[in-house]
């Protein structure tokens, strides 16, 4: 039932919507377990790096959340394909598709940004400087500018299109993430080189190995969390849209007494 | 590194680690507040 009215999937929903809030209240304290963990590892327990001091412990968050600012992205961008393939197709699957996409593109920015801003302030103390123009921090800021103007598209735009026009520049955008990834291979720079996949120099010491991987589990927890509540307040707002869409159609097609 | 070490404001890198952390756990409870507060000025349309 491809097509079927609005009113019919909102009765599922609610049928489900006391074990999905639990699942969700589970998944929210699960995640600030980890992260309390996490963060333990990364400030107590890892012994401070002898290049780089204390500030090194900013490497904890910052690495992992950037490799998480790397995957929303796609999500976004898969959303978008679903998005373009059942706009005709399937309408109403297509806005679950746009609502998927809208959260993530929010996410992705979130993350990105602390992505940034963590860089930065980790520059300033390890290499006296607050920004480098080189290739990856460079090929990051425009990652973020790609998904601040998806956004601001989808807040201004009004000629109808819209969500069709921000899913064809979600796509270009998707084509920066692998730029991303691969420029500290590709290009000499400033930034570090990377930590694995990136030849025999890669790696690091096993001391540091539980916090990073708490934090990768805990800041994956928490964005999962966050994409799916984000995606539960679009469908929220698509199907009040809807429903009061239909109460305006059938108010007008009432015949007067 | 002890609680008083992390919150220690006196050298230049202790400053910028806790504003690292401080940036990072203020930009994710801000958006999910931010998130949470809209969704209960949603109407519920299973109301």
């Amino acid at each position: 039932m491809p097509n079927r009215p609005i009113r019919d999937k909102i009765k599922p929903m609610e049928q489900r919507a006391p074990t999905l809030r639990k699942v969700a209240w589970l998944w929210f304290a699960i995640s600030v377990a980890v992260l309390v963990v996490g963060f333990r590892q990364a400030i107590f327990l890892v012994p401070t790096d002898a290049a780089q001091g204390d500030v090194g412990r900013i490497f904890y968050y910052h690495v992992p959340i950037a490799m998480w600012s790397l995957l929303f992205p796609y999500l976004n961008f898969a959303a978008s394909l679903a998005y373009l393939y059942w706009r005709k197709r399937n309408p109403l699957r297509a806005l679950s598709a746009d609502a998927f996409a809208l959260a993530s593109a929010e996410v992705a920015v979130v993350y990105t940004s602390i992505t940034l801003i963590t860089g930065s302030i980790w520059g300033r103390a390890a290499w006296g400087i607050w920004w480098a123009w080189d290739a990856r921090l460079t090929s990051l800021l425009l990652l973020w500018l790609l998904y601040v103007s998806y956004l601001m598209l989808r807040r201004f735009s009004s000629t109808g299109q819209t969500q069709t026009l921000a899913a064809v520049l979600s796509v270009f955008a998707a084509v920066d993430v692998p730029i991303v990834y691969m420029s500290i291979r590709w290009w000499r720079t400033q930034h570090p080189a990377p930590v694995f996949f990136g030849g025999p120099d890669a790696g690091m010491d096993p001391s540091m190995l539980p916090a990073f991987f708490w934090n990768i589990a805990g800041w994956g927890l928490w964005g999962i969390f966050i994409l799916l509540f984000r995606f539960a307040l679009e469908r929220r707002r698509q199907i009040a849209d809807q429903e009061a869409a239909l109460q305006a159609i059938e108010a007008s097609l009432e015949i007067p007494r | 590194m002890t609680w008083h070490s992390f919150f220690d404001m006196s050298t230049m890198e202790n400053r910028h680690l806790l504003a690292a952390y401080a940036t990072v756990l203020v930009i994710q409870v801000g958006y999910l507040a931010r998130v949470a507060w809209q969704w209960h000025h949603t109407k519920n349309p299973r109301r």
